[in-house]
Formats: structure tokens, C-alpha cells, sequence
């Protein structure tokens, strides 16, 4: 029943968002559907912590505690963004950036993207789930490429075709994972249930070249580095509430499938094999964001790089493995989502009133933007990982889980990496946010639909960086459980 | 037997794809490729007498075989953009390379894969030199065109490769799978014209405005 709630309001909202165009009155309606699906994810998260049996119509969808996990890290992320949004539309309507009409060609546009991320987390075959994961390609490419300017055009092609390419790469080792399915495993069936069963029949030689293949195609969606070079592009260009959707949840849909393929590989083959490669993606990962993020000049180009930073983070902490490990990743990709979202929209709300991205020009937000430029020191001292924010939480587990896993050089590297982040972090943002204001811009106060949003990420990041609620912990449990497998 | 020379036709389509310098030539090159694919799909329908490769084999024909090859016409047409490719390699260098992959992709389907039946051994070898070459094609020809028909042509080797493992994905894979392919080659399209309005162009190594 849940199912049909979070399948079906966005595409209702899509279909609604054609006939209604007056914009603004769609984005309240929108928000209220938001807020619904998240109040439905949370009751189906609920369902799943006490075992109740769920309601799913066929074999051709499968929810589990993981699948739970990441439809409530969408359905929160997208539902703050959808607030936002309203605001964020509303001004580029009134200052002639965009038509009415064009504003609910956006709202069309975010609710089937919405909706082909659940999609991709309730599905079970996994080749539809291919087909989703570059559906979710497809529909966000024109969320990137939506102002047409030319900036914006090059970052929606780029990424258009490294992803497609990317994920050809992940299409051959499901094709690949089938062979052995089916010539092995007895049974002519792509559903992962299904592949699950049978897993431990699997050769492994073949099971671990698709895994190869897995993980560079869907890596490219995720943006482990190398395969990362569309990201900070794709990320800088969209508009600032699609990008909290883009580097919250989108780069972690594309992460749930690996996981999920990852379950079935390790079943067959010994664990450090795909341990090493996510240690391996991860460091790299973390490196060459560290070396970009201190040379950055664009205010957006630095968070899009710090999520090949948290992405990396996320994938070290399943390569360490361990309960510690696997449960700070699953933590981390909550944490990282909800404190990227404020900074994307924090950051959002400062480029727009300076009109400009470069941080060379942007000074002294706190005197401009009192509020945003609060919330944005916060931000930057919780996305770098200072207590008493979450992110300080999962990355301790992450890091303690290497030491207790004996895997020293990566947790070591791994502490240098996020150390140097720290320090470039907090040193951009204190000059963006401290020193004087330029001249020319005036002291204003901002919209209520972008402080709402703010307050409501803010409080999340504080809650969960004082404690861990006992319901969150449990659900997170789970859903470890269900990748030990 | 007939197999085999289907196989080897869709081999030396990719090298003609590899060698074209225009883009009326490499689209012809992919007419002509989806039209063998079509054929090998029905002589595995015929021989398996299955209603769906029947469908699959229909479905291939209709979209890459006449919608697709339509679209891309309509953008040359439509943009009157000047007939090179533009190539980073050479003709003859980029052959060399082609049949490099050819070579590689033999020794990893032996060593590697060991699929253990031959016409599978065939066509995983010949389908992941395909996938190769569409790779080639879109990171060494500068047009956005030569882009789009670079992955359409890593489609067409995945869909071999689906077909010569244990006679193809499941059924509405398959289907969802066109279905896929179709809605991002009209995105592309539509993104082509946007980039032609907006740089006056379509070379896509000239798309360097995003650094650092």
C-alpha cells in the first residue's frame, strides 16, 4: 500500500503540474505531497523495525530495510528542496528569468525525476533498474541544462554521455552476472531475490569481472573518482534545489545498486575482494577531491567536489566492513545528504544575491544575509565533520572500523585526506562568510520558504549529531543486517 | 554458418564506422549494423521458434533500424552543420587500433569469460569489440553527432552480448531497454539543437567553458 502512495504522487503531481499553470499555487501542492510520501516512508520505515509483514503487489518490486533506507533519504531530501523550490521559482518568475509556463515545466520535470529515483530503490529486476538508474540520467540532464545558457548546456551533455557511457559499462556486468545465473545458478531469472537464493552456486571468476564492471558503470553515476569528471560541472550548473537533490540523494540511488549487487558478489566470493575495491575507489576518491576542493574558486564547484569526498567517505566504510563499517556508511550517505542539501541551498540563496558563484567576490555574507550566512558557517563546520554534527559521528565509526578491520594505511590516509578537507572547508567559507560586504549589495532579508528549509535540515544535523534516535538505529541495524546478508 | 557471416558483417561495419570521416558515412555505417543485428535476432528467433525474439526482433528493426537513423537525419538536415567528423586519429591509425580491440576482446572472452559453447564464444568476442569501438567513436570524433552514434553503437554491442548469453535477457528487459534507448537519443537531440543555438557549432572538444 505504501508503495502506491510513493510511486504514485509524483506522477500524479507530474501529470497535475501540465494542466495547473499557475506555479505558485503548485509548489504548495506539491510540498503537501512531499509531505505525505515522507510521512508514508517513515511509517513504512516504522513497519519494517518491528517486522511487520509489508503489502507488495508483485515479485517485480521488493522493499527490504536497505530499499526502506534510501526511499526515506529521498523522500526527506526531496520534500526540504520542494519547499525551497517554491521561493526559488517565485523570484525567477517575477524577475522575468523564466516563464510561467517554463516554471511548471520544472515542477513536471522534479516529480518524475522523484519519481524514477523510488523507482529505482523499490525495483527487483535488476536490469529495470538499469533502466531507471539512466532514466534518472535522462530527466535530470534538462534540470542541469535549464537556464539554456552555455555553461549550463555543456554540463547537461557531458553529462548525458559519461553517464550513459558509464552505465553501458554496468549493463555488461549485469549481462554478465545473468550468464552465470543462468548457466550456474540454474535459474533464468535477473530478479535479485531470485539471484540471492542462488548466489553461493555462482562462479566466481565470471561474478567477479561483472562486479568490475558493476561498480565502474554505476560508479560513474556516483562519481568515484576517476569516473567523476561530469560531477562538479553537472552539480554547478543545475538550479541550486536540484542540486541538493543531485549530490544528496541521486549520487546515493546510484550507490544502492552497487550495494545491492555487492550483497550478491560477496555470497560467492571471498569479502576483501570487493572490500579492497571500495578502499581502493574510496582513497582515490577522497585524494583527488581533497587536492580540488583547495584550489576552488567556484562557490558550487567546491561542494560538488566535497560530494566526491563524502561519496568516497561512504565507500571506505563499506570497504572496511564490519558492523562499525557498513553502519557508518549507511549513516554517513543520511548524514551527508541532509548537511550537502543545506549547503546547496544555503549557497544557492548567497550566488543568487551576488549574483555570481566566484568566491573571490562573494564576501562578507553574514553582514548581507544575517540568517543564510549563520546557517552556512554551521553548515561548513558540519560538512567538514566538527562535533557536535552528525557527520563528525559517522565519519568516527568509519574511521574506528578501519583500525578495528586492521586495514591501517587506508584508515590512515583516509584521516590525512579528511583533515586536509577540514582545513580548506572552513578556510573558504570563513572568507566567504566573514570580511567586508561589497559596495553594490544591498542588506535584505531572505525568503521564508529557504529559511524553513534551512531551520528544518539544521535541526536534523543537530539531533543527529547529539544522539542517534533508538527507531534510527534500529532501521539502520536492519538494513546492515540485510547487506552482511 | 550463417551465423558466422553475420557476425563478421557486424564486425566490418564497426571497422567502416571506425574509418567514415563523414557523418553521412557513419550513419549509414549504423544503418547498416542495426540491419545485421536485425537479421541475426530473427535467424535465433526462427531457430528457437520464440514468439518474443520475434517481437524483439521487430521492436530492433523499427527503432534502430528506421526511427532512429530518421532522427539523426533530421539533425544533420536541420543544423546544416559542414560534413566532417573531425577526426583525432587517423583512418588508418584508428583501424589499427580497432582490430587491437578485436584482438583483446578474443583473449578476454578465452581466458577470462570461457563461455563454453562456440556461437556464444563468437558473439561475446565480436559484441564487446562493438562496445569498444562505439567507445572509440564517441572519445575520438569531435562532432556531438558522432557522440550519439558512438553509443548508439555500444547499445548494439550490449544487445548482442544480452543475445549470446543463454539467448538474451528476459523479456521486458529487452523491451524497456528500446524503450530506453529511444527516449535518449530524442534528449540528445534535443540537446544537439540547444548546443547549436547556443555555441553556433556542435564540436564537442570546443565545449570547454567548465575547468577546475
Amino acid at each position: 500500500m505504501e508503495l502506491v502512495f510513493i510511486l504514485g504522487i509524483p506522477l500524479c503531481l507530474a501529470i497535475v503540474s501540465l494542466f495547473l499553470r499557475r506555479s505558485g499555487v503548485f509548489g504548495i501542492l506539491n510540498a503537501f505531497g512531499y509531505l505525505v510520501i515522507l510521512c508514508v516512508s517513515l511509517k513504512l520505515s516504522f513497519d519494517i523495525t518491528k517486522n511487520v509483514t509489508l503489502f507488495i503487489p508483485s515479485t517485480f518490486f521488493h522493499i527490504d530495510a536497505l530499499s526502506a533506507y534510501f526511499i526515506l533519504l529521498i523522500a526527506l531530501i526531496s520534500f526540504i528542496s520542494s519547499i525551497y523550490s517554491i521561493g526559488y521559482l517565485a523570484s525567477d518568475v517575477k524577475e522575468g528569468a523564466i516563464t510561467e509556463r517554463k516554471a511548471s515545466g520544472y515542477w513536471m520535470l522534479y516529480n518524475l525525476f522523484a519519481f524514477t529515483m523510488f523507482f529505482v530503490t523499490v525495483v527487483n529486476n535488476l536490469g529495470v533498474m538499469w533502466v531507471s538508474i539512466e532514466m534518472t540520467t535522462l530527466i535530470s540532464a534538462f534540470l542541469v541544462g535549464f537556464y539554456n545558457t552555455k555553461k549550463s548546456i555543456e554540463a547537461a551533455w557531458k553529462y548525458i554521455i559519461i553517464c550513459s557511457a558509464g552505465i553501458v559499462l554496468a549493463f555488461l556486468g549485469t549481462i554478465l552476472l545473468y550468464y552465470t545465473v543462468s548457466r550456474h545458478g540454474g535459474i533464468n531469472s535477473l530478479n535479485w531475490t531470485d539471484i540471492v537464493s542462488v548466489a553461493g552456486n555462482l562462479d566466481p571468476r565470471v561474478t567477479k569481472i561483472a562486479f568490475l564492471f558493476i561498480l565502474v558503470g554505476y560508479g560513474t553515476k556516483a562519481g568515484l573518482v576517476p569516473m567523476h569528471t561530469w560531477l562538479p560541472d553537472a552539480h554547478s550548473q543545475a538550479l541550486s534545489p536540484v542540486s541538493a537533490l543531485l549530490s544528496g540523494v541521486l549520487l546515493k540511488t546510484a550507490f544502492y545498486a552497487i550495494i545491492r549487487f555487492m550483497i550478491i558478489v560477496n555470497k560467492c566470493v571471498p569479502v576483501y575482494y570487493t572490500q579492497n575495491l571500495f578502499i581502493f575507489f574510496g582513497i582515490i576518491s577522497l585524494g583527488i577531491a581533497a587536492g580540488f576542493i583547495l584550489v576552488q574558486k567556484d562557490i558550487k564547484r567546491l561542494l560538488a567536489y566535497s560530494s566526491v569526498e563524502h561519496i568516497g567517505i561512504i565507500s571506505i566504510g563499506l570497504g572496511f566492513g564490519g558492523i562499525l563499517g557498513i553502519y557508518g556508511a549507511l549513516f554517513h550517505a543520511f548524514n551527508h545528504a541532509v548537511t550537502k542539501a543545506l549547503m546547496f541551498l544555503g549557497a544557492g540563496s548567497v550566488v543568487r544575491k551576488y549574483k555570481t558563484s566566484n568566491m573571490h567576490l562573494i564576501k562578507g555574507v553574514i553582514n548581507v544575509m544575517p540568517f543564510t550566512g549563520v546557517i552556512l558557517i554551521l553548515g561548513a563546520f558540519a560538512l567538514a565533520g566538527s562535533p557536535p554534527f552528525s557527520i563528525f559521528l559517522s565519519e568516527i565509526m568509519i574511521l574506528t572500523a578501519g583500525f578495528q578491520q586492521g586495514s591501517y594505511t587506508g584508515a590512515i590516509l583516509f584521516l590525512l585526506f579528511v583533515g586536509i578537507i577540514f582545513a580548506a572547508i572552513i578556510y573558504h567559507f570563513s572568507k566567504v562568510i566573514f570580511g567586508n560586504k561589497p559596495q553594490a549589495i544591498m542588506v535584505t532579508h531572505g525568503q521564508i520558504t529557504a529559511k524553513l528549509s534551512l531551520i528544518l535540515l539544521l535541526i536534523l544535523i543537530l539531533i543527529f549529531g547529539i544522539s542517534i534516535p533508538v527507531f534510527f538505529d534500529k532501521f539502520i541495524l536492519n538494513a546492515v543486517e540485510i547487506i552482511k546478508g | 554458418m550463417f551465423v558466422d557471416i553475420l557476425l563478421s558483417a557486424i564486425l566490418i561495419t564497426g571497422f567502416l564506422m571506425i574509418a567514415a570521416k563523414r557523418i553521412g558515412a557513419i550513419i549509414k555505417g549504423f544503418i547498416s549494423q542495426s540491419l545485421i543485428l536485425f537479421l541475426l535476432t530473427l535467424l535465433l528467433a526462427y531457430k528457437s521458434h520464440s514468439v518474443e525474439l520475434y517481437v524483439v526482433a521487430g521492436l530492433l528493426f523499427v527503432v534502430k533500424v528506421i526511427l532512429i537513423p530518421h532522427f539523426l537525419s533530421r539533425i544533420v538536415k536541420k543544423i546544416k552543420v559542414d560534413e566532417n567528423l573531425g577526426l583525432f586519429l587517423n583512418p588508418t591509425v584508428s583501424i589499427f587500433v580497432a582490430l587491437f580491440f578485436v584482438y583483446l576482446s578474443y583473449i578476454f572472452t578465452d581466458k577470462i569469460v570461457c563461455v563454453e559453447e562456440g556461437i556464444e564464444h563468437g558473439a561475446f568476442s565480436v559484441s564487446l569489440s562493438v562496445i569498444l569501438m562505439g567507445m572509440f567513436i564517441m572519445i575520438f570524433r569531435m562532432k556531438a553527432i558522432a557522440q550519439i552514434v558512438g553509443l548508439l553503437v555500444t547499445e548494439n554491442g550490449l544487445f548482442l552480448a544480452a543475445a549470446s548469453v543463454s539467448g538474451g535477457m528476459p523479456f521486458f528487459v529487452e523491451i524497456a531497454v528500446f524503450f530506453d534507448i529511444f527516449l535518449c537519443v530524442i534528449i540528445l537531440e534535443l540537446f544537439v539543437y540547444k548546443i547549436n543555438k547556443a555555441f553556433t557549432h556542435i564540436d564537442v572538444h570546443r565545449l570547454n567553458g567548465l575547468k577546475g
